[in-house]
């Protein structure tokens, strides 16, 4: 691959490229799905192309394709550099790359039982069983049960003389139970709701989440769910699961603090940030017990790799500290308008995309609460488990979330179901009201395959570690 | 890589099959090229182009199936994919609702690919995003946004003698227009054709509106008589295409139409129905079982009237097939990937004329689902949000959040513009008016 990939990059800089860089992507993947205890889905595929990127007269080229030959990667440079040209038409101020050493190495992330090895009986056979589990439960009209894999090896080269091989296996699954009666539809899930969880390693990952073993109390709650109680409207306090903070933290934490979108370039789609680079070091986010990490380093976390695809190694990073903001995450050409060296988040969909800043594994770090304790020490509010959606405005500063299931909490005790709860809140506001964090003890790595953003749309695989945590004075049962 | 010609697909696809060592076999090819300029803070930053061809193979025996997919199109690859889809079948557990691959039938597949997307090249793109950002950057406001070109060819052939293969073209420009006072327009074009993108003018559109919007005020949240412009219009019909309109949800009761046909549901000005092959539609006219898309009236007068199908769930419910599968496996079931919205008779001013009190919404952001039967959805107002007044635009607003049921709403809708537009959405495309809408449920607004 070494021969082809600089190939790409040499074409470019004899057709006058100041910086070109070139990615092999190879991906295999297969999902099995089941519901209702039919097979729905027994589905496998592989990707393999290359992407060549070009800095022409201070502006950016990128050229794609399937073709992955020595021929057509000396075509590919050339057409990065031919549209980089044309970018010139409109261009800003010549792109500049913030300093990175040149790598020469491999990277392969440790992976257990080859996912790939297993038969597809036996993935079938376990996800039956758990979905037989979930449909004793008669109120239980629709179930469904899902397996995952990924892997994926890059090759990357640049024109200032790295060049990285890397790869790794992810796998992920989970399962979800519908209660439907009289034009309601309620779903419990585990281990996450919307894809289940992931991790990088291999098949002892899945065996690791005991679906089965878990399909019966999934069943169970989401038949309780019929008969609660519906959400009360209303400001209380609130304690989140750490699933649900983790996707908390992904929206209103991760996503406005990519450096791209702070500058302005996802306006047009996702939007900007509320955040301004002067903002940095300066702006209250949270409060004390709020310290966020970005992470690409977490075992086992699909947040994690060797090296991004700019070549920059993996780092862990603080975004805020005690309340602070103190880091955004960066790639070389952002990093240069805070005066930093990027702090490596750029990453590709994909050999057809470019690398857009993204998160790795970006993280509510834990605080020193036992969970039992902090449920003793709430007078009355509620407690959330699980997304069910979630919506935020284009600066991430309204949002919204809706969970699949809540309790109330009276005097210190998780009493009474309700269905369909949700909260909303401003984004600094709500995060200054953070008075407790649970421990270690609580903290998970909560994998999330299905992060949108860019045009075209690029899915990432980040995650999120997270704990409960409490929230004061917050607004509940939202049109309820 | 070039894109493959139908010609090409078509053979691609019959070659497969006849790879496929199963009782029964189906492919699927798509090629396609993607180009995309975008642009912000008024320079382009990002220019990209895409070539890459597909092969997805679905393996029968008997009644069970497997899929297997490759971009490697080499014959040693290809023979790789469709054995891995014979694995898949061999280990599925029978299905018994399976009825078997669909037989052929007639498609009507005409020319509705533009020459002219073809030549829309870099240079021509760039061209497109220097005339939009001029029209931003002279009156001192930000651009951002994107030009982008799909040139797509898909085919289907399948052992029973399916054999179907369509080119298709589609040119998308955004344009956001962001002033330093808190003015925040846009404007968006989604057609086949790039001659008929009028680069100056959406950037016009947009800044126009940046303008019209700075100094957002406050709304104090609560139920207010609404005018949606057709782009947020698009995000409501799209949730409703997902949530609702599909046999499967249906048939499972997760659907709002569910034991409702031939109830009315929603206003009688509400007509809507999935047609791929009305006139101005530019997309597929078969799914992806190469199964003729028909017609499909889902609302008529606000009457709830049917749902889409597919091969499966079509013979599992008695319904005739409409040709609206998804790419197999598919465990979303069947989806209306083309649905429009009759017209009415009144102009946006006309609709924003009959408001006493009431918010005018350029379009949403970011909207999801918080409860699937009533189809109460949350989003975002973004680029134009503004108070009417007395029949008149007045103050501009802080961007809204919106919790909302939005079968209730179509079931308060009072007119319907004349004017329609396409916009691409997360299932296909849509064909949208604006509406005037009595009751809309605000909840809280931007800090």
């Amino acid at each position: 691959m070494r021969d082809l990939v600089f190939a790409a990059i040499n074409a470019a800089l004899v057709k006058g490229a100041r910086y070109a860089d070139a990615r092999v992507v190879e991906s295999r993947e297969e999902k099995v799905s089941v519901a209702d205890g039919r097979v729905e889905a027994i589905e496998s595929g592989d990707s393999f192309g290359i992407g060549v990127r070009a800095i022409v007269d201070g502006s950016w080229g990128f050229a794609s394709s399937a073709e992955v030959t020595i021929e057509s990667a000396e075509r590919l440079g050339q057409q990065a550099v031919a549209i980089a040209r044309a970018s010139a038409l409109v261009a800003g101020a010549p792109i500049s790359l913030a300093e990175v050493e040149a790598y020469d190495t491999r990277w392969d992330a440790p992976c257990g039982i080859d996912p790939f090895s297993v038969s597809l009986e036996d993935k079938i056979a376990l996800l039956l069983e758990a979905d037989g589990a979930m449909r004793a439960e008669k109120a239980v009209k629709l179930t469904k049960a899902h397996l995952g894999f990924y892997r994926v090896h890059k090759y990357f080269g640049s024109s200032e003389g790295s060049y990285i091989e890397q790869g790794h296996t992810e796998s992920g699954g989970g399962i979800s139970a519908l209660a439907i009666a009289e034009g309601e539809v309620l779903t419990r899930s585990y281990p996450n709701s919307h894809g289940g969880n992931w991790l990088q390693g291999g098949f002892e990952v899945i065996r690791g989440f005991d679906l089965v073993g878990h399909a019966p109390r999934v069943a169970e709650e989401a038949a309780a769910l019929l008969t609660a109680a519906p959400c009360p409207s209303g400001v209380t306090d609130l304690i989140i699961d750490g699933s649900q903070l983790g996707l908390q933290v992904h929206e209103s934490i991760g996503h406005p603090a990519e450096l791209d979108r702070v500058l302005g370039d996802e306006a047009a789609f996702a939007g900007t940030s509320f955040l301004g680079v002067t903002d940095l070091g300066q702006l209250r986010y949270g409060s004390e017990h709020v310290t966020v990490t970005a992470d690409a380093t977490v075992a086992g976390s699909i947040g994690s790799f060797g090296f991004d695809d700019e070549g920059v190694p993996a780092q862990r990073d603080r975004l805020i500290t005690r309340g602070t903001l103190t880091g955004f995450l960066t790639s070389r050409e952002s990093a240069r308008s805070i005066s930093r060296t990027s702090n490596g988040c750029m990453r590709a969909d994909g050999w057809n995309r470019i690398p857009l800043i993204r998160m790795t594994t970006v993280s509510l770090e834990p605080g020193d609460w036992s969970f039992d304790d902090l449920m003793a020490d709430t007078d009355d509010g509620l407690y959330m488990e699980t997304n069910n959606s979630w919506s935020i405005d284009d600066k991430r500063l309204n949002f919204q979330f809706a969970c699949e299931i809540g309790w109330e909490i009276n005097n210190g005790k998780r009493t009474r179901m309700v269905k369909n709860p949700n909260y909303t809140g401003i984004t600094p506001k709500f995060w200054n009201s953070c008075d407790a964090v649970c421990s270690q003890d609580h903290w998970q790595v909560w994998g999330l395959p299905n992060c949108g953003k860019g045009e075209p749309v690029q899915i990432a695989h980040v995650a999120h570690g997270a704990s409960p945590a409490r929230f004061r004075g917050v607004r509940v049962g939202v049109g309820r | 890589m070039s894109r493959l010609t139908t010609a090409q697909a078509r053979e691609l696809a019959a070659r497969v099959v006849a790879l496929t060592e199963a009782d029964a076999a189906e492919a699927l090819v798509t090629s396609h090229e993607d180009s995309l300029t975008r642009f912000a803070e008024n320079r382009i930053h990002q220019n990209v182009t895409e070539a890459d061809a597909r092969v997805s193979v679905r393996a029968v025996l008997g009644d069970r199936q497997g899929v297997a997919s490759t971009n490697r199109l080499d014959d040693e690859s290809l023979s790789a994919c469709c054995a891995a889809a014979v694995t898949a079948a061999s280990a599925a557990p029978a299905d018994p609702n399976f009825p078997g691959l669909p037989a052929p039938e007639p498609v009507d597949t005409p020319a509705r690919a533009a020459a002219a997307a073809g030549e829309f090249g870099p240079d021509r793109r760039a061209e497109a995003v220097h005339a939009i950002v001029q029209q931003c950057s002279s009156r001192l406001i930000k651009a951002a946004g994107g030009v982008a070109s799909t040139l797509q060819t898909v085919a289907v052939g399948n052992s029973l003698g399916v054999d179907v293969g369509m080119e298709t073209t589609s040119v998308r420009a955004t344009v956001l227009a962001r002033t330093d006072r808190g003015g925040s327009g846009w404007a968006s074009y989604h057609g086949p054709d790039p001659a008929k993108l009028a680069a100056d003018t959406l950037g016009d559109e947009a800044a126009t509106l940046a303008q019209r919007s700075e100094y957002p005020t406050d709304l104090e949240p609560g139920a207010y008589t609404v005018v949606l412009a057709p782009e947020a219009v698009a995000d409501i019909v799209d949730f409703l295409g997902y949530l609702g309109f599909s046999t499967r949800a249906f048939e499972e009761g997760r659907s709002f139409m569910s034991g409702r046909l031939g109830e009315r549901i929603m206003s009688e000005l509400v007509n809507i129905s999935d047609d791929a092959l009305a006139p101005e539609a530019f997309g597929l006219t078969f799914d992806f079982e190469g199964m003729p898309k028909r017609r499909v009236p889902i609302i008529e007068n606000g009457v709830a009237t049917d749902v889409v199908t597919d091969s499966y769930w079509g013979a599992r419910t008695g319904r005739e097939n409409t040709g609206h599968a998804l790419p197999a496996p598919n465990p979303y079931g069947p989806m209306a990937l083309d649905l429009k919205m009759d017209p009415g008779d009144a102009t946006i001013d006309e609709l924003i004329g009959s408001v006493e009190r009431g918010v005018y919404v350029s379009r949403f952001h970011y909207v999801n689902v918080e409860d699937p039967v009533p189809a109460t959805l949350t989003g975002m107002t973004r680029d134009g949000t503004f108070l009417i007044e007395d029949g008149a635009l007045t103050a501009p607003l802080k961007n809204q959040r919106f919790t909302q049921g939005a079968v209730a709403a179509l079931n308060a809708v009072r007119a319907v513009t004349r004017e329609r537009a396409f916009f691409d959405v997360m299932l296909g495309s849509v064909l949208v008016p604006g509406l005037l809408i009595d009751t809309w449920e605000f909840t809280g607004q931007t800090g």
